[in-house]
């Protein structure tokens, strides 16, 4: 079978910094993020207990829904940096991926297509490990950035793909990691980051990913490397700048979660009292929370609540796209609620909220993120009532809680015994 | 005899059927997620992502590249200062061109209350501070150079400045 034309020939590639090397040095890179990504991301889906009430937001739930320990509630900022993580290296992984992609492309094309049942098997799988890549950034960052564009729900989406990616991630891994590693020790690479332009070659080894027929060098290993390094740093900046937040947020000009406001109350928010539809007659002096267990029932107004002893903790807010801020909130642990309908042991809690237009109106707290004595039916932050937006008369927050799950403009909270 | 007929060893065999199992459950779990055509475009996304990247975006910046660069051995020293900023650039503009663009101002207003509008301005101004960078490295390098040219020649003030 002769090769066709163009690209399945060799010498139509013909960058002479494409090589092995090159090559094992974005794999090394990608083989510290991805397992971050990948981790951090199954960590969220496990902090959103989906098991529980409405959380999994219509996923049925799978033989792939194993959850082997409940996310834990210590340090109260534990979900803010695994979100932080997953966002912030994702990002910073872009250009290596990129990178990486480029250097092996002419694998894409090579010939014969079909070596062997392992090959061909092999090529398949590359086809679950580049599209789950591709598809799991491109889903992430359009979600980050409030942009729909693909027309499905995004978090069920992004969750079946990771385990597409994930699974063909460990096995590339498993079977390349040998290669990556003889291609590193091929060459000293503080001798390749030395060398300038005019020193730059092709590397000295028989290999498809060399060129047979290579061009001038027009850049060299250091300077692509360096570009790749540079483009990934800032890229880290605009993720470690929304999710660290304080003077580092000034610095992530890109970051979806760069703007906000001043004050008490100006700190970001997920969604608005406008976008919810409340209505100042709804969050007057006629609400109420009603909270239930079984058929008790008990009515509270916010003054009522307000003379309820009050606790006040430093909490994040932190948000699955990995922005988070942390502020000073003051309200009623859920537990001392719970008792007021004669729950006393450990329990779990939905709230729901008196918004009916959104997809978490109504969030379950687990047993495990009620013990702890932070998670808060909060009614004032930073010294003063929490804003419309913030969910004014009363909202959910607590520790390595998911900031969806601190349910905005309570209305019912039911209780289950767990 | 088995490593003859299939390529690789048995273990390979064996991760490679986890792997397409792990991967068809997943895909089982976005069709008893989704309604038929909505679990088809989830698919469609996905094959989709490898066409533009592998089909579309990759050959198109190779291209790029080589008609802007021309015959590199000519004039190599300059290529970088306008490759690099240029490929950064790209980088933030296919990372962020949803805000950038504002495709997802609504939904971003509905969320924190702030529109999109300021990425636009941000963006462009990073890419001149990018160039404009570059552009002062590229005179520090060709002064260097010129130094290194001529270590021993005492500067003239009769002479005019090079062209760049």
């Amino acid at each position: 079978m002769t090769r066709p034309p163009g690209p399945f020939r060799r010498e139509f590639w013909r960058s002479p910094l494409r090589g092995p090397w090159l090559t094992a040095v974005f794999s090394a890179a990608l083989l510290v993020a991805i397992p971050i990504v990948a981790v951090t991301g199954f960590l969220s889906n496990d902090a959103y207990y989906p098991r529980l009430g409405t959380n999994s937001v219509g996923r049925p739930l799978g033989p792939l829904d194993v959850y082997l320990f409940p996310f834990p509630t210590h340090p109260s900022w534990v979900y803010a940096l695994n979100q932080g993580l997953h966002v912030t290296i994702g990002l910073a992984a872009v250009p290596i991926v990129l990178a990486k992609l480029w250097s092996v492309i002419p694998k894409l094309f090579e010939w014969p297509p079909l070596r062997s049942p392992a090959h061909a098997l092999e090529r398949l799988s590359l086809a679950l490990l580049v599209g789950g890549a591709l598809f799991e950034f491109a889903t992430g960052i359009l979600n980050i950035e409030y942009s729909y564009l693909f027309g499905f729900f995004f978090t069920t989406a992004h969750y079946y793909g990771a385990w597409v990616f994930t699974a063909a991630f460990v096995f590339h891994a498993a079977i390349k990691l040998g290669t990556m590693r003889r291609a590193l020790a091929a060459r000293r690479t503080m001798a390749v980051l030395r060398e300038r332009l005019e020193d730059t070659r092709p590397e000295p080894v028989d290999n498809e990913l060399v060129p047979v027929a290579p061009a001038a060098p027009s850049m060299s290993r250091r300077a692509l490397l360096g570009t790749v390094g540079a483009g990934s740093l800032f890229l880290l900046v605009q993720g470690a700048g929304q999710s660290i937040g304080g003077p580092l947020r000034g610095l992530a000009l890109f970051a979806p979660r760069s703007l906000h406001r001043g004050g008490p109350n100006g700190f970001p928010v997920n969604r608005t009292a406008l976008a919810a539809q409340i209505t100042s007659h709804q969050v007057g002096s006629g609400w109420r929370l009603r909270l239930r267990a079984g058929n008790r029932t008990a009515t509270l107004s916010r003054d009522e609540l307000l003379r309820m002893p009050q606790r006040t903790y430093d909490l994040p807010i932190a948000c699955v796209e990995g922005w988070s801020t942390t502020q000073r909130w003051t309200g009623v642990p859920v537990s001392d609620l719970a008792r007021l309908v004669g729950v006393d042991g450990r329990f779990s809690v939905e709230t729901r909220s008196i918004a009916d237009n959104g997809v978490f109106d109504s969030a379950t707290l687990s047993a495990h993120q009620t013990d702890d004595a932070r998670t808060l039916l909060a009614m004032r932050v930073n010294g003063v009532d929490l804003s419309l937006d913030h969910g004014y008369p009363a909202r959910v927050i607590g520790p390595g809680i998911p900031g969806v799950h601190c349910t905005k403009w309570a209305g019912t909270m039911t209780f289950e015994r767990a | 005899m088995f490593r003859r007929l299939y390529g690789a060893s048995p273990l390979h065999l064996l991760a490679l059927i986890a792997t397409v199992l792990i991967a068809g459950a997943a895909v089982v779990g976005w069709f008893d997620s989704f309604p038929g055509p909505t679990a088809a475009k989830v698919l469609a996304w996905f094959v989709g992502a490898i066409v533009a990247h592998d089909l579309v975006l990759l050959p198109l910046y190779s291209l790029i590249d080589r008609i802007t660069l021309g015959r590199p051995a000519a004039r190599r020293s300059w290529i970088a200062y306008v490759r690099i900023p240029a490929l950064l650039s790209g980088l933030l503009f296919l990372v962020f061109f949803p805000e950038i663009l504002r495709l997802g101002d609504h939904t971003f207003f509905a969320a924190s209350g702030f529109h999109q509008r300021v990425y636009l301005a941000r963006y462009l101004l990073t890419c001149a501070a990018l160039f404009a960078l570059s552009g002062v490295a590229y005179a520090v390098s060709l002064r260097r150079r010129r130094q290194r040219v001529r270590p021993r020649t005492p500067p003239s003030r009769h002479r005019s400045p090079p062209a760049p």
